[in-house]
């Protein structure tokens, strides 16, 4: 069995200067009919503001170089062999075929497509087989190039040196196959991740990162055959994850701190009326800590808002509180429903497991779900630890099988895409979130079924 | 106990691709090792304590004392003792006493020692104030706050908890460590010993000497001055700190009996699982060599990660605690086999930072994910203020009293 190590993407103009990532025969191949091919841009053949790919321009990334804020890079039906990398604001790289249009990896490059400017678009293609994200948006950035973490060898990164990609829009995009990631917010803020699908990653499908004030609406997207479904590591207030199946994952989603990332503890998400069910995939990487038959994790997150999800048939938990080191799971309301016709019931429905140097506090609990220990409901709303925890050990016991290779995970079902590619879409909004509407009640248990490549 | 960690059930760590990080190692080795002993505020110093050399000698007289970053390579034989002093939260019974240590000290590493009749070598004495006698003074200083209990405490006797003075004698001479600790304790007016107990390590340069299981140990440590300076020595007053304590540091002393035997039978490739290291070189699973990072993201393509999750190397990172980077100065330890007694090995950790809490939590972390833990036994325990350095006109711990 073959390791690889995360690296970061070469960034694509700096790279003679660098050199950091090898690059391989078929990057070089790429940047050569660049060189033969890419000459002034013509618009002659479309509409002002739309390059085409590759009738204008052989490479996406010629394109995207090529592009103005305000312009619509169209990518033909065709599998691209890319990292792309955009740093233009307001640019849009849209396929013109979600299930045709394909930039692959093939197992050997870093990323898919990197956006590290203000205002970007990547819409209704698929970005399968790469070894760290598929689709990345960050404000974490230099001349080494783009990069997804807060911590450096022993040394800490200053989020202060890094201020966030602002506006961004992640819709109908395929993420599968991909070594970490496949959709990826980190350091960004004013966004929509919305209407993808994530499938095959060794750590999470879809992930929010390090933002404050995020101002991130996640809704209507399929995550399933990941290690996790869904992630959020310190990407707090206004986020909202809502109308999403993660499902068929080996843990559904998670809301954690970390103190290998800035702006700990995470807090204040909504989540609301996903459904979060059967999180006992095969089909999938291993969780690396083990993680399996879990929906929702929460360790070190605060004050967040989990309201008419369905969380059923998930072996392990349902929800599971924790600690991360010295911070607390503390003031989250949980309501939902925790069963539907055709799914198993949860191992149990709530769960605390957190240490005694950081014991859960304070959080609420809606209905009548099971709980361990089974007074898990005292201490709502106030500084109290709520109940004693259960050691990790009393928990049902569930055997995580064998993880599979993300490259081996099967591939998706295709998905439908988007109608009107030829629009040169307006500039993205500075707000996102305030004018989300979150539904009313619990999904029933086939939302985005139809979308799913587990029968 | 049952091997199902809190995080094994939950989640991926959060976050953090790892990017860049991969790539840089720790400087290189002989670059950082070559500068671990200069203080960045401390005066210029003699051309001798810079030998990372066991024989010559090291200064005794500074910003700080020796024994902590000086010499740059740890003598290879230790005597560490500890003792009470009653009465001595009154400053007038405090203060003399530790004058008088810090100018037997001088006397001892000397040119000349009745005591000592071949010279000190390489001999180096640290003096640590225990919680109660730094809370005295002030109890918002560093150094007053005692170390907490955490997993396996309990069953520590209690004259290994705690105590108000570490000796803390190395040198390459072991004949030479009882001679000068009682010449030390003369100076005490007799005051019994809690405990004292030789301690020795192997071969090595820099803090990197292999521990009783056989692997390398001390070599994720802040080297350079400025790391030091950062992550070990209690800042100038300039720089925030607290002029009393400057150029002092927060010792954390533990004595850890280790299933050697136990150990000893895992399969090489399971040893080296526990540690998250190859025993022959020490470079970490993820690659690369011994003072290349840790790469905490790396995993297989089937989703593990080639540090383990409950491997040593993984749950002690600091970046998981937020906190900072130890200075760990290990000795091993060895008692005698008789009778049915099996005797005890193992090793006296001990670490140097500026903040208790690095290693505080670093140590609960242990307690919750580390697969090492199951070989080791917590047998003492205890936390001092190394006082900030002394010379012939500035007595040990008379800055305490500013």
């Amino acid at each position: 069995m073959s390791a690889y190590t995360p690296s970061m993407p070469p960034k694509r103009r700096r790279a003679s200067l660098f050199g950091r990532v090898p690059r391989t025969a078929a990057y070089v191949f790429v940047l050569v009919l660049t060189a033969c091919t890419a000459g002034p841009a013509s618009s002659d053949d479309g509409p002002l503001g739309v390059l085409r790919v590759p009738a204008d321009h052989a490479t996406i990334q010629a394109a995207v170089d090529a592009a103005a804020p305000g312009d619509l890079v169209l990518v033909a039906p065709g599998v691209y062999t890319e990292n792309v990398l955009v740093e233009t604001t307001d640019v849009t790289i849209r396929g013109a075929d979600r299930n045709g249009v394909v930039i692959d990896g093939e197992g050997v490059r870093s990323s898919g497509i990197v956006a590290v400017a203000d205002g970007v678009r990547i819409e209704n293609l698929t970005v399968r087989r790469v070894m760290h994200y598929g689709v990345l948006v960050t404000g974490m950035h230099d001349d080494n190039g783009p990069s997804a973490h807060g911590v450096d060898g022993y040394e800490r990164l200053d989020p202060a040196m890094f201020p966030p990609v602002e506006r961004f829009a992640v819709r109908n995009v395929t993420a599968s196959n991909n070594g970490l990631y496949g959709i990826y917010a980190f350091d960004a803020r004013h966004g929509i991740i919305a209407d993808s699908y994530a499938s095959g990653s060794a750590d999470s499908g879809i992930y929010v990162g390090q933002c404050r004030h995020c101002d991130i609406l996640v809704t209507g997207n399929v995550a399933e055959r990941n290690a996790v479904g869904f992630e959020n590591a310190n990407a707090s207030d206004s986020v909202v994850v809502t109308g999403n199946r993660f499902s068929h994952n080996r843990v559904g989603m998670t809301l954690l701190s970390n103190y290998q990332e800035a702006f700990t503890p995470q807090r204040a998400n909504i989540v609301r009326g996903n459904v979060i069910a059967s999180n006992t995939s095969a089909d999938s990487p291993a969780q690396a800590e083990g993680g399996f038959g879990v929906g929702i994790g929460i360790s070190g997150g605060r004050d967040n808002l989990l309201r008419d999800n369905l969380v059923a048939g998930n072996p392990r938990a349902g929800v599971l509180l924790a600690n991360t080191e010295d911070l607390a799971a503390s003031g989250n309301r949980i309501e939902g429903a925790w069963s539907a016709d055709g799914v198993a019931p949860n191992g149990v429905d709530i769960a605390n497991i957190s240490a005694d140097r950081a014991p859960a506090q304070g959080n609420c609990i809606g209905g009548s779900p099971s709980t361990l220990p089974k007074h898990l409901r005292a201490g709502c709303g106030t500084k109290k630890p709520s109940a004693t925890a259960v050691a990790p050990g009393r928990l049902p016991d569930v055997e995580a099988p064998p993880g599979m290779s993300f490259l081996q995970v099967p591939e998706p079902p295709p998905q439908p895409g988007m109608v009107d590619v030829e629009v040169i879409p307006a500039r993205l909004p500075n707000t996102v979130t305030d004018a989300a509407e979150t539904p009313e009640g619990v999904p029933d248990a086939g939302l985005l079924a139809e979308r799913s490549g587990v029968s | 106990m049952s091997w199902v960690s809190r995080r094994e059930v939950l989640f991926g760590t959060g976050g953090a691709i790892m990017g860049v990080a991969a790539t840089v190692s720790g400087a290189t080795a002989a670059g950082a090792l070559g500068d671990e002993t200069s203080y960045r505020h401390g005066p210029a110093r003699s051309d001798r304590e810079g030998a990372a050399a066991s024989s010559g000698g090291v200064e005794p007289a500074g910003m700080t004392q020796a024994g902590v970053d000086r010499p740059g390579t740890p003598q290879r034989f230790g005597l560490l003792a500890v003792l009470d002093l009653p009465g001595a939260t009154d400053r007038r019974a405090l203060e003399p006493r530790l004058a008088a240590l810090g100018a037997t000290i001088l006397s001892l590493t000397g040119e000349s020692s009745d005591v000592l009749p071949d010279g000190a070598g390489d001999l180096t004495v640290t003096v640590g104030l225990g919680p109660r006698l730094v809370g005295a003074i002030d109890p918002g200083l560093a150094g007053a706050t005692a170390l907490p209990r955490f997993a396996g405490d309990d069953s520590i006797e209690a004259h290994r908890i705690g105590g108000d003075l570490l000796l803390a004698l190395h040198g390459s001479d072991p004949v030479a460590l009882p001679l000068a600790l009682r010449e030390l304790r003369a100076t005490l007016d007799g005051t019994p010993l809690r405990w004292s107990e030789a301690c020795f390590r192997g071969p090595g340069v820099g803090t990197v000497t292999r521990n009783p299981f056989g692997f390398h140990d001390g070599i994720a440590v802040p080297r350079d001055s400025e790391k030091l300076a950062r992550e070990v020595w209690l800042p100038p007053e300039e720089d925030g700190g607290d002029p009393r304590v400057a150029g002092g540091t927060i010792c954390v002393l533990r004595r850890l009996v280790l299933d050697t035997e136990r150990f000893a039978h895992l399969e090489p490739s399971d040893q080296e699982a526990v540690m998250g290291r190859r025993r022959s070189d020490g470079a970490p699973l993820s690659g690369g060599t011994m003072f290349d990072d840790v790469d905490l993201r790396a995993k297989t393509p089937t989703g593990e990660y080639l540090v383990p999750a409950r491997s040593h190397a993984r749950a002690a990172h600091p970046s998981f605690t937020g906190s900072g980077l130890m200075l760990r100065r290990g000795y091993a330890f060895a008692t005698p086999t008789t009778g049915d007694d099996p005797g005890e090995t193992g090793l006296f950790f001990i670490a140097f930072q500026r903040e208790l809490d690095t290693f505080v939590r670093t140590q609960h972390r242990l307690d919750e994910t580390d697969a090492l833990m199951q070989f080791a036994r917590p047998t003492a325990s205890a936390t001092f203020l190394v006082l900030p350095g002394f010379d012939e006109n500035q007595p040990l711990g008379s800055t305490l009293y500013e």
